[in-house]
């Protein structure tokens, strides 16, 4: 009985005593718990660089730092080299590009205004998905000595900071990832951007790197159902834009990598479109490229015309009347851009006399009160100016017996080959039934012009 | 040497009915230290191995068959030191030998294995690694001792195979995983005093529980009163897994009124182990209670929990071990101050089980269990849906990258970044996501977890009969039902305001189209959401038959398996249109997959003399794939191995796997020397392997990649030896020398929705995508070596024990023949074709045959020091022990992969001719030295 209550006592107190072991220790030894609040030193170093840096500028003393301004540090490129910055100079700018997308590259661009940009600058480095650091809008100080500035691709005129030369072809190269926290400094503004409106024909050279608002847009309705991104293409995928206000056209480019590549063009409406203003690869043309398709709006009816004719496939709706002479209307590819349809009486080193029409297929004006129509010539040579007719009864035959045809006033290319936009010619007169154009090309035996048209439009007013 | 085998198949039908001219041999067995009588001990007659237990009363007694003249008692029970008595055995008369008395074994080597290896390690789907060890620690074979403890950290296998060819029971209960088929051992980790009590079978042995795997059954005993009444507290420290360990534990013994109990509580703990940053968080309940209603019924419940955290460590190339060392971990980072590892796996799935116990009559039991385990695993991991790869170790950022394009300051700056620092940069993850709470983008990282959340059921009955002494009948039937629900969960947001987004990153498919465009939050699930249902109903049937001279017994089963998948995302990745038509491949219930398993086997023991023995097993499985074998995207859609892109091919038909084995022992035994020698045979047929990776070279993307109908081949010779040379002296020696080779061409196929394998046309009927993925191949595995640990082992030590109670030992340890494990993308006719299916016009077999010659790891050795003293105050035990692994700290490795990300013949020879591989093979590194000290105290 006694070992019973002895043993009875002796279990109560272990288990007591494990008891009061087992809390304490659970107590006393806490390991990594799950709390990821963002701790309070974030950002710190980072702020208290660009404070030092900042506290240099203009002090007098041996370390002053000069603040410049974009287009002070634009002025330190020369062309085709890739120079290092020697002096202790600190350029400030707002960045303008984003690669969220994933449409541009280890590359950012920043403007000197967030409203009303003068200049920018390209930054490459190599470091992805920067839009998470270095987002739109942000203020970036970038503390240019022993940077470089240049090209990236010599020659495209982008003036790009980077952080090394590649010496075979005098190119930019991106800073490295150990540069970057000693160069690229952000403050904790970031504004928003308000785009540069501009209609197609505004854009410049000048508006490279800025963030922009093409208005008054759309895509060409050739392109309905299609992606951004055309699946065939390798690198970048281009899609035209076109002005519902101008004749003018433009290029969307995006990468074959954008997360946006398998969507499909809105080309449901008219709007704006913003993005950067870029190069192609090449450095030829200018292009528009998009940070997201956020900035595609299409909120407005589209504006397309009741006719139009690339002639980049033959024109065999088209008729094609040869009144006199062995020559006839025929595609070639000088036109604006691609192809166009040429006449010249000119042919196997001599001239012959002819008359020959180039007349539009029926344009449908059933449903429209007014409309306008627009077209490009080139010519050169001299001889018989083209003449331009309307008719609203043509059925097929020589214009000469078939159809009344009324002539219009047409500004014509007068030589060496310039495309030239004809304005606007009211076509009003068909409304309510068909419209034809005919494009009456005479030259004699003695003399005889070249003739092209390109791009010819109706559109509804 | 089945020691606890036979002490179910002759203790529960010990008879206390004699006849008067019977030779008898009895007595009763007690405590050394306490004087108190010791039940459930195994007696055995060691020529005729005839054995039994004692009972309560610490008594035991031989009434038939009982051998004559000098004979041998070996007396033994786990946590005590074995003891061996001279009798004399005269014809018709009894011999009677009352308290004999066992001291415990103050080695506490039992503890040894499971700091040999955490086990946490022992099912660590991160070390690629799996062990059988678990299994074994219990078995008193010398051979499977020496792989336990000193082969383990080597992740030696026995006979080269993976752990889900053993059973883990817990009374009786299953506890192997259905996903895997392996044993999930951190659900009972740091509960040692309490899953002390093992019944182990081993390889094709019979067993009393179940049919079992081609190694055998381990049967965790967590009867209340199985327990030895008394307490102990035990305090290690160590820098293997956990720093800390501080366990209690009591068992009440048997009660007024047939009550006992028993529970424990364990903590484990600690920042790191071995490796950076490999937290430790470990806590460990276990209650067990026992009422005895009478003397034919029993009822038992049970209840552990065990949640544990830890944090995961990441194979290394040889580039980055080179850069950083054998402890680098590149899952870490410095966040204010703290190291935060970006992988944590965290399993918390308590079990409850109820047993019946019911002893029909003093032949028969009919034993009857249900268990119903829940909760969850989850395996952390970073998102980067909107940011570069965090992993500071991605290719990118490692030197090898830049002086792939010549550029060796690019090369020398990775490399001084990658020395200085080197660790996930928790600040600007954060920060990137503070950036996008500005412009309102997405979180560009967000921490989140892998969920596995089981509920499974278990109702298991178990039926035991003696019909005569010399046969025994078993039988059982079981029936599981698993509900799996799988999904990834938003843990942190990390800084993060505007959310994740539902999205595939990688092609802007939405990952649930029946809620497009979703934005989850900490605690929301995303990227994937589906559940799986198996069930599992068995029942098997054994006759054991034991004689003078020999041993056999008969043993088959039958398992119907069945699984069914059932998607909760309609993933936009799985969506196929045909002439405009939708077909989905993900949402809602696919196939029901239906396997019948049939198993038989059968083994031998011939008694040459008391001396030599021979003993012979053969087996014949099949058996379902488990889930992880069968679903070959199961997180996108409802493919199955033969299902590609939701088309059956008629070429692969999931079928059972086909399991042949083999062994032939002879065992000796000696007063002074044991040994066993065996020969095994095994043959896997019919198998399946899936993996996961993203691949780069003619065609890109993350890919599945699909074996069918693997064939392996596993034979080799094993060998245990130990000699008791001086009393206080024991020599021991193990070896294992085998061939695991894969031993045909399976078929191979790699699926993928990448966009390198969709094309997409659009006629007048509408849309038509095609998944080109999923071309059946041949992958010419044949002769390769299966890779998994070495496949030859040495191991060479001794152990002194003093009489004053302390012992040290000392072992030598020698691997050799461990392989890589080898692409089998690589070893398909993807190697050498080029995107039109034609070889390579720059294709040169004899660099080929370099570029795919598995690489063979180097030999080492690995010495392991033990000792350790215990001190008896009164009737209580304080003791310690302390062990040194790697005492030479020899720098090894333990398993590797090859990087399928370069596979091709093109990408893959250039990558081997840079100065440095960028897609080098990926390896894990055993531990240089290292420590574990435990002191405890019993009372």
């Amino acid at each position: 009985m006694n070992s019973i209550i002895t043993n009875k006592k002796i279990m109560k107190r272990t288990i007591k005593l494990l008891m009061i072991l087992m809390v304490s220790v659970t107590i006393t030894s806490c390991v990594q718990d799950d709390d990821y609040t963002v701790p309070n030193s974030l950002g710190n170093e980072e702020n208290e660089q660009l404070n030092e840096l900042l506290s240099r500028v203009d002090n007098g003393l041996a370390d002053e730092i000069q603040l410049k301004t974009i287009t002070e540090v634009r002025a330190l490129a020369v062309q085709y080299e890739a120079i290092t910055i020697e002096s202790e100079i600190m350029v400030k700018g707002y960045v303008s590009s984003s690669d969220e997308t994933g449409n541009f590259y280890k590359e950012f661009f920043i403007q000197d205004d967030p409203t009303n940009p003068t200049a920018t600058l390209k930054v490459v480095l190599s470091q992805a998905d920067t839009y998470n650091q270095f987002n739109q809008g942000r203020e970036v100080y970038i503390y240019l000595p022993s940077l470089v500035i240049g090209e990236t691709n010599t020659g495209d005129d982008v003036i790009t900071i980077g952080g090394k030369i590649d010496d075979f072809d005098n190119d930019v190269l991106a800073m490295t990832a150990n540069q970057i926290p000693d160069h690229l400094f952000r403050s904790s503004v970031t504004e928003t951007l308000t785009p540069v409106e501009l209609n197609l024909s505004e854009i410049t050279e000048s508006h490279l790197g800025m963030y922009v608002k093409l208005i008054d847009v759309q895509f060409p309705i050739g392109l309905a159902g299609l992606p951004y991104v055309d699946p065939t293409d390798d690198y970048d995928s281009s899609r035209p834009i076109e002005s519902c206000g101008e004749s003018s056209t433009f290029v969307m480019e995006s990468s074959t990598f954008a997360n946006f590549k398998d969507i499909t063009l809105p080309t449901d409406g008219k709007g704006s479109i913003s993005g950067i203003i870029n190069k192609t690869y090449d450095g030829y043309d200018l292009v528009l490229q998009l940070n997201t398709t956020d900035d595609v709006v299409m909120d407005g009816v589209r504006c397309d015309p009741l006719f139009v004719e690339a002639f980049e496939t033959d024109f065999l709706t088209w008729t094609n009347y040869s009144v006199t002479g062995a020559q006839v209307w025929s595609p070639n590819t000088y036109g604006n851009p691609g192809k166009c349809a040429a006449m010249s009486g000119y042919a196997n080193g001599s001239t012959t006399a002819n008359e020959d029409w180039l007349i539009t297929p029926a344009i449908d004006m059933s449903n429209v009160s007014g409309a306008v129509l627009t077209f490009q010539t080139a010519m050169n040579y001299s001889g018989n100016v083209m003449e331009v007719y309307m008719s609203t009864d043509y059925s097929g035959g020589d214009p000469n017996s078939d159809g009344t045809w009324t002539q219009l006033s047409a500004t014509l290319s007068t030589g060496s080959w310039n495309w030239t936009d004809s304005g606007e010619i009211d076509v009003s007169a068909a409304a309510g039934g068909n419209l034809f154009i005919g494009f009456k090309y005479t030259c004699t035996s003695s003399t005889s012009a070249t003739y092209e048209i390109d791009n010819v439009k109706v559109i509804a007013q | 040497m089945k020691k606890s085998l036979i002490i179910l198949l002759f203790g529960v039908f010990s008879s206390f009915t004699m006849m008067a001219q019977s030779t008898i041999v009895k007595g009763s067995v007690k405590d050394a230290a306490s004087s108190e009588p010791i039940p459930d001990v195994t007696i055995t007659i060691e020529e005729t191995q005839q054995s039994t237990l004692t009972n309560g009363l610490g008594e035991f007694i031989f009434s038939s068959n009982v051998p004559l003249g000098e004979q041998v008692l070996r007396i033994s029970k786990t946590g005590y030191e074995t003891k061996r008595y001279p009798i004399i055995v005269n014809e018709g008369q009894t011999v009677n030998i009352t308290d004999m008395t066992l001291d415990i074994d103050i080695t506490g080597a039992e503890d040894l294995f499971t700091i040999t290896l955490s086990d946490d390690e022992l099912s660590d789907d991160t070390s690629g690694s799996d062990n059988i060890s678990g299994l074994l620690s219990s078995s008193l074979d010398i051979f499977q001792r020496t792989a336990a403890f000193e082969f383990s950290s080597s992740f030696f296998r026995v006979r080269g195979l993976d752990s889900d060819n053993g059973s883990v029971l817990m009374n009786g209960i299953e506890m192997n995983k259905m996903y895997n088929g392996r044993p999930q051992w951190s659900n009972w980790g740091g509960l040692n005093d309490m899953m002390r009590n093992q019944v182990l079978s081993n390889g094709l042995g019979a067993s009393d529980y179940n049919f079992g795997g081609i190694l055998g059954t381990s049967n965790i005993i967590t009867r209340a009163s199985s327990y030895r009444k008394g307490g102990r507290i035990t305090y290690s420290s160590s820098n293997r897994s956990y720093t800390n360990r501080a366990m209690g534990s009591y068992a009440s013994g048997l009660l007024d009124g047939g009550w006992s109990y028993a529970f424990m509580i364990g903590r484990r703990w600690g920042d790191e182990g071995y490796q950076d940053a490999t937290l430790y968080d470990s806590n460990s309940f276990f209650a067990t209670i026992e009422k005895k209603i009478n003397e034919k019924h029993s009822l038992n419940f049970t209840s552990v929990y065990t949640p544990n955290r830890r944090g995961k460590s990441s194979a290394n190339t040889q580039e980055v071990y080179d850069l950083k060392g054998i402890k680098y971990n590149e899952f870490w980072g410095d966040l204010d101050g703290e190291q935060r590892n970006s992988r944590i796996k965290e399993v918390e799935e308590p079990i409850f089980m109820l047993n019946h116990y019911w002893d029909i009559s003093s032949k028969t039991s009919l034993n009857t269990s249900i268990g119903y385990q829940f909760g969850k695993i989850g395996n952390s991991r970073l998102d980067y849906a909107g940011g570069t790869n965090p992993s500071p170790a991605y290719y990118q950022n490692l030197p090898s990258y830049f002086l792939e394009d010549g550029d060796l300051e690019g090369a020398y700056e990775a490399e001084q970044e990658f020395i200085n620092d080197g660790q996930v940069n928790w600040n600007r993850i954060i920060d990137a996501n503070l950036t996008n709470n500005i412009s309102g983008a997405n979180a560009a990282y967000v921490l989140y977890e892998d969920r596995n959340d089981d509920k499974q059921l278990t109702l298991n009955t178990v039926f035991n009969t003696e019909l005569n002494d010399n046969i025994i009948l078993n039988g059982g039937i079981n029936y599981k039902k698993l509900d799996s629900e799988n999904f990834a969960e938003i843990i942190d947001l990390l800084g993060s305001t505007t959310g994740a987004s539902n999205i595939d990153s990688f092609n802007q498919n939405q990952f649930d189209l029946n809620n497009p465009d979703r934005v989850a939050f900490e605690g929301d699930k995303f990227r994937y959401n589906y559940n799986l249902y198996a069930n599992e109903l068995s029942g098997f049937a054994q006759a054991q038959f034991k004689y003078n001279k020999i041993d056999f017994h008969v043993a088959g089963s039958v398992t119907k398996t069945d699984y069914q998948r059932e998607g909760l995302y309609k993933n936009e990745n799985q969506i196929l249109y045909d002439n405009g038509v939708e077909i989905d491949n993900s949402y809602g219930k696919g196939d029901k997959l239906e396997f019948t398993g049939v198993g038989a086997k059968a083994g031998l023991t011939y008694k040459i003399t008391g001396k030599h023995l021979l003993n012979f097993n053969g087996g014949y499985i099949t058996k379902a794939p488990s889930i992880r074998n069968t679903y070959t995207n199961s997180r996108e859609s409802h493919d199955y191995v033969g299902k590609i892109n939701g088309v059956n091919n008629p070429d692969i038909n999931i079928t059972e796997e086909t399991i042949t084995s083999f062994d032939a022992s002879y065992i000796f035994r000696s007063s002074i020397v044991s040994a066993k020698l065996t020969g095994f045979y095994t043959t896997i047929e019919d198998a399946n392997e899936i993996s996961f990776f993203f691949t780069q070279g003619s065609t890109t993307g993350f890919i599945q990649e699909v074996l069918s109908g693997v064939d392996k081949e596993h034979f080799g010779g094993e060998l245990g030896i130990e000699a008791q040379v001086t009393p206080t002296i024991k020599l021991k020696g193990a070896a294992s020398v085998g061939q695991y080779t894969y031993s045909n061409n399976p078929d191979l196929y790699v699926t993928s929705t990448s966009d390198d394998f969709t094309t997409t046309e659009v006629d007048q009927d509408g849309l038509t995508t095609v998944n080109t993925s999923g071309v059946v191949s041949t992958s010419n595995l044949e002769n390769y070596k299966v890779a998994g640990g070495p496949q030859t082992a040495y191991s060479i030590g001794f152990e002194y024990r003093d009489p004053n109670y302390w012992w040290f030992g000392a072992t030598a340890n020698f691997f050799d023949n461990a392989y890589i494990d080898v692409s089998p993308l690589s070893r398909s006719e993807e190697f050498y074709t080029d995107a039109d299916g034609l070889p390579y016009n720059d294709y040169d077999p004899d660099v080929a045959e370099g570029l795919l010659k598995q690489e063979k790891f180097d030999s080492y050795m690995v010495v392991n020091l033990v000792g350790g003293k215990s001190w008896r105050i009164g009737d209580k035990y304080v003791g310690f022990f302390a062990s040194v692994g790697n005492l030479l700290d020899k720098e090894y490795k333990t398993g590797g992969y090859e990087q399928g990300r370069r596979a091709d013949y093109r990408a893959l020879r250039d990558d081997v001719s840079n100065t440095k591989r960028v897609f080098g093979s990926k390896y894990w590194y055993g531990r240089g030295v290292n420590y574990f000290l435990n002191v405890y105290v019993r009372f």
